[in-house]
């Protein structure tokens, strides 16, 4: 990829830090996340009410230190569907002022930002800080899927299977890089595929 | 700046100190549409002196065969709200501006608290009927004086029913800033329109209360205040302008012959914003725009609102 090649759509992630000024916390985190939610309870304690949503993923399970380090409003749960409905009934009580911070995979963060934007948070009121796999979810522009966890330059379409060109170019609404048809004018003929995202 | 010609077709004194005035285009056309919260620049000429004062568009955005606008006497006016409210009468002519809209809805809000001081009302008035129209929950927060400067109160009853809330001074009502914005449900946008200080407190209550900036909209114009007089030099055009005591440097600009842009004229846009070249003195900066680092840095200007004090001054112009 070209030096100093940049898009503006490409979201750029921090670390996750308390908001000084806010009426309550909600941290949502997924596998490897569970370090940023450690980290983020090593900073000064906010005095304001704070809530955990955790769920493990494949080898990263921080959940037995998060017991220990998190005094209350943790909730473990045991996959990222139960995160996402939890999510969904805690955020039913809650008032503005309540500040989100989300730790985890880009597929994971931009589900919970999903639910969050049904409630009217909008993606500048998210923190967002990704862990773990740099595996891209990606929208087909031919056929509409979105194909999960793609680690290469060049992936297949879960939808159509068509073989799409993993682009920097994402969509907050879709939650995904675009991907497209990478030898439309030349059927068949590839490129090296290479893992890029791991 | 292309200028649409326009004719008062109506004048009604709304309270002792706000005149409403109905606009109707000169060859009969209808006027372009807008959207809740626009303004547009009124160009009136006061003696040989051409002012141009910003005023929110007040009517229905549907109708585009008449635009309104309201106009406050203000106490300390450098002359285009008195004008307004002394030489403006059923058919004079002035011209305006097209409609520029600095204070828009958010599309995304899932429920707009709107909050208005006194005059602040009126880009209020164009929003909420398209808050009506799109079914949207709002509430809208007025406060003034006393009731007999509450301007549209009957009016915003009628639109607004029980999503009107009143505050008479006089009468010891006071809005709760803060009750009013910690209990707020999520997905909340409030929108501030007042006198400075209203504004800058709903502004700092909702970030004390953590809400994102992005979630508050606020709108103020500000007339540009009388200082002292000073001189510019404007590089590009080689000339040197006297900036009077009454008069902004824009106007002088304009007064000079030298065609500078602007939208909003009230230090909020950022439309006129000039560089300044060389400075060898103080810029006081008015406008609402520029960053304190930036206002620090001396390197750019708001010249609708803004002045300085200093002997050389020299703009990218």
């Amino acid at each position: 990829m070209e030096r100093g090649y940049w898009i503006r759509s490409k979201p750029v992630y921090t670390s996750l830090l308390w908001h000084e000024k806010a009426t309550s916390h909600l941290v949502v985190a997924q596998g490897q996340g569970g370090m940023a939610v450690l980290k983020l309870f090593q900073l000064m304690h906010p005095k304001q009410a704070i809530t955990v949503l955790y769920t493990p993923y494949a080898e990263a399970d921080y959940s037995k230190t998060l017991v220990k380090v998190v005094p209350e409003g943790l909730h473990i749960l045991e996959a990222e569907q139960e995160v996402l409905a939890k999510l969904e009934s805690v955020l039913q009580g809650m008032c503005m002022g309540m500040r989100l911070y989300i730790a985890g995979s880009e597929d994971f963060m931009w589900s919970v930002a999903k639910v969050a934007n049904k409630f009217g948070i909008e993606d500048a009121g998210m923190m967002k800080e990704l862990t773990g796999t740099l595996a891209r979810p990606i929208y087909c522009v031919h056929c509409k899927a979105t194909t999960h966890g793609v680690t290469t330059n060049i992936g297949e379409c879960s939808g159509c299977g068509r073989m799409l060109f993993v682009r920097d170019h994402f969509s907050r609404q879709l939650g995904a890089y675009m991907g497209l048809m990478i030898d439309a004018e030349s059927p068949g003929e590839l490129p090296e595929i290479e893992e890029i995202y791991p | 700046m292309s200028m649409i010609d326009i004719k008062v077709a109506a004048v009604e004194q709304v309270t002792p100190l706000v005149k409403h005035f109905t606009f109707v285009k000169r060859d009969g056309s209808p006027f372009p549409a807008f959207s809740g919260g626009s303004h547009v620049v009124v160009s009136m000429n006061v003696g040989g002196r051409v002012h141009r004062n910003p005023y929110s568009l007040m009517g229905s955005p549907a109708d585009t065969d008449a635009y309104h606008i309201s106009v406050r006497k203000q106490e300390q006016s450098r002359g285009g709200s008195v004008f307004m409210h002394e030489n403006v009468e059923v058919g004079t002519s002035l011209q305006i501006t097209y409609p520029v809209n600095l204070f828009s809805l958010a599309k995304k809000a899932h429920k707009h608290i709107l909050i208005a001081g006194g005059i602040g009302i009126t880009p209020f008035m164009s929003q909420l009927i398209d808050l009506n129209r799109l079914n949207a929950n709002f509430e809208l927060h007025y406060a003034f004086r006393s009731p007999e400067h509450g301007a549209f109160a009957d009016k915003l009853k009628a639109i607004c029913s029980d999503k009107l809330h009143c505050y008479a001074d006089s009468k010891g009502e006071r809005l709760d800033l803060l009750a009013l914005l910690s209990k707020q449900p999520l997905g909340t946008h409030v929108y501030v329109c007042g006198p400075n200080p209203m504004v800058v407190a709903v502004i700092e209550t909702a970030r004390n209360l953590g809400w994102p900036e992005n979630h508050i909209h606020s709108e103020q114009f500000l007339s540009p205040g009388i200082g002292e007089p000073f001189k510019i030099q404007l590089a590009k055009s080689n000339i040197e302008v006297h900036v009077p005591a009454e008069m902004s440097m824009l106007e002088a600009i304009e007064a000079a012959g030298v065609e500078a842009d602007y939208l909003c004229r009230g230090g909020v846009c950022g439309r006129c914003e000039v560089n300044v070249l060389e400075s060898d003195g103080a810029l006081l900066h008015h406008d609402h725009f520029l960053t304190d680092a930036e206002k620090a840095a001396g390197k750019k200007i708001m010249p609708c609102v803004s002045r300085a004090r200093c002997d050389r001054l020299v703009l990218d112009l």
